[in-house]
């Protein structure tokens, strides 16, 4: 579904990712995983449109999307979905979810997918009249979520849904992703959370100083060492502690 | 070494509180003080505040949406006052509508000049915009080298602008014999029409404002922009036909308020000038980027300045603004409706 072939970009004149090859299929749940500063959301943004790719390509569906402009993306079906505290507080949560389904052009659409939406998550339902910024942490997230699902979307890209959470929330937030893939939705999903995340996805990414390292099925790299390493910093050195 | 002092917000209203309370018993020991002229002062304070308004929710929404000060927008106001000075020129020396509308030829002339003003300043905003500013804004706005760029190129703007007024419509003043009817009497006092399509409009376009960026679609979206690009970016909306919407619709705004203040005064080249600073004062005195704020600031300092000029001296009349500026400046740097000072430049 998506396929990104030698990506090579960064910001301003720092490059950061050194030609990353990822494939995502359709209706599955795929992980990105790496340390701080490895390039993970630099993918994101590069798929998104937020910044420009240098060279190598981006395809979704098999179309060419690198350097589109981002409303474009968002109409072709892949929405990029940003950790908890992107919303924009001064608004109401329906006012959010709406902005979410800007691209739709008709109003029962709209109505329909924020039905789906509060299916999804009830809690947004019981707040819809309140302002944003009044939302809880675990709120906030599923907001972000659901913002992204009101524009129909073919996949869905979530840059690390579990940052800040409690536990049990992050199993309650990660319990809807999954439905959201069976749902007929593709997953592509940015994390720190080791562990929660390759429970959940069928397929990992490791990826370090903007080159993927490691890929596999997730069972299998949850067991791997080289995924130890470039979490802990690499060299093997810590096994001597 | 000096411990750094800061009000907090109790203190900050109970200075300004007290500012007004000495204010008020300052101006009500003037031997002008009746209750004639204070009616007088109120009608004219609101009437002259809703234009400021106008003018500051233009400067307010650039200031949200492009992360930069207009130092320009007073040409936009000028441009607009000519814009409908012209049009209603040219369509009741065209007979045309004395022939359709004999008993009010000056009222229909009037609003289409409006509507044009309207319209055509919108226009010419998006243009100005895709053509100067997007190049700037591209390489980033706000607190960086490019955005001192952007405000420097705001003056330069406003100069240019100036000339080319100058050129067309040469700068002699014009006077603006919109002809709408005879003074009317609200109140016990002798109201100019022109004062009552002042006060009428600018409540009308600030209601319609309102509406349009609270119930429509793209009014969502201007407030998405205006907050945050990034963000808007993800959800889909198309943010740089959306930066020039709102520069458009900044400029319609200083447009109608020209076209709306020209009967009173007269239409000069050099009339943007000194509403630009009074516009930026009430968006100052409102809190810098709220849009509530900037109408509300465009009254207390309309207010404010009217009942200065009336009850202390008249001939110092443009400098009441400021001095309302600086005492909100020191002691409620926000603004009434600012939550926080953004790091924009």
């Amino acid at each position: 579904m998506l396929k990104i072939n030698g990506l090579i970009s960064g910001y301003g004149s720092v490059q950061i990712l050194n030609g990353a090859n990822m494939k995502v299929d359709a209706q599955s749940i795929v992980a990105l995983l790496g340390g701080n500063g490895t390039g993970k959301s630099t993918i994101l943004k590069a798929c998104s449109g937020l910044i420009r790719s240098w060279s190598g390509s981006i395809s979704f569906n098999g179309e060419e999307i690198h350097n589109n402009p981002p409303h474009k993306i968002v109409e072709k079906g892949l929405v990029q979905v940003t950790q908890g505290k992107d919303v924009f507080p001064a608004m109401s949560v329906i006012e959010n979810l709406r902005l979410g389904g800007f691209v739709l052009n008709s109003k029962k659409k709209l109505e329909d997918n924020l039905q789906k939406v509060f299916n999804y998550f009830p809690r947004l339902d019981e707040r819809k009249n309140q302002l944003a910024a009044t939302l809880s942490g675990g709120e906030l997230q599923m907001l972000c979520i659901g913002r992204g699902l009101m524009s129909n979307p073919k996949m869905i890209m979530l840059d690390e849904p579990s940052a800040a959470l409690a536990p049990q929330i992050v199993l309650d937030i990660f319990k809807n992703i999954n439905r959201i893939r069976k749902d007929g939705l593709t997953v592509l999903v940015v994390e720190q959370n080791v562990r929660m995340a390759l429970l959940l996805a069928d397929y990992g990414y490791v990826i370090k100083d903007g080159v993927i390292k490691v890929e596999g099925d997730s069972k299998k790299l949850m067991y791997d060492d080289t995924v130890k390493d470039s979490y802990l910093g690499g060299g093997g050195t810590t096994a001597n502690v | 070494m000096f411990k750094t002092f800061k009000f907090t917000r109790k203190v900050e209203n109970t200075l300004m509180l007290l500012f007004t309370a000495i204010f008020l018993v300052y101006i009500s020991l003037s031997p002008d003080m009746n209750i004639d002229s204070l009616k007088g002062v109120l009608i004219i304070g609101v009437t002259v505040g809703i234009i400021y308004g106008l003018v500051a929710v233009g400067i307010s929404l650039i200031y949200t949406g492009l992360d930069v000060v207009n130092f320009s927008h007073g040409e936009f106001f000028m441009i607009g006052a000519f814009t409908g000075l012209t049009v209603y020129n040219f369509l009741v020396d065209g007979e045309l509508i004395y022939a359709i509308f004999p008993e009010a030829y000056g009222v229909v002339g009037y609003v289409i000049g409006l509507f044009f003003a309207f319209v055509l300043m919108g226009l010419f905003g998006v243009l100005i915009e895709r053509i100067f500013l997007r190049p700037l804004t591209k390489k980033g706005g706000g607190y960086t080298v490019a955005g001192m760029g952007i405000i420097i190129c705001g003056f330069g703007l406003s100069v240019i602008l100036q000339n080319v007024a100058y050129i067309i419509w040469n700068p002699t003043a014009h006077p603006f014999h919109a002809d709408l009817g005879l003074p009317i009497n609200i109140a016990g006092i002798t109201l100019p029409m022109t004062y009552l399509w002042m006060l009428v409009t600018g409540f009308v376009v600030a209601g319609a404002l309102y509406f349009f960026l609270n119930k429509t679609k793209m009014g969502l979206g201007v407030r998405a922009v205006a907050f945050s690009k990034d963000i808007s970016n993800l959800v889909g909306i198309n943010v740089p036909l959306y930066i020039s919407i709102i520069f458009g619709i900044a400029c319609a705004l200083a447009g109608i308020a020209g076209t709306l203040v020209g009967p009173t005064y007269q239409v000069v080249v050099y009339m943007g000038y000194i509403i630009l600073l009074k516009a930026f004062a009430s968006a100052v005195v409102g809190g810098f980027g709220s849009l509530p704020g900037a109408i509300v600031g465009g009254f207390t300092v309309g207010l404010f300045e009217t009942a200065c000029s009336f009850f202390i001296s008249g001939s110092h009349k443009d400098a009441y603004a400021f001095l309302l500026m600086v005492v909100v400046l020191l002691i409620k740097p926000t603004g009434f409706f600012g939550v926080q000072v953004k790091m924009k430049a």
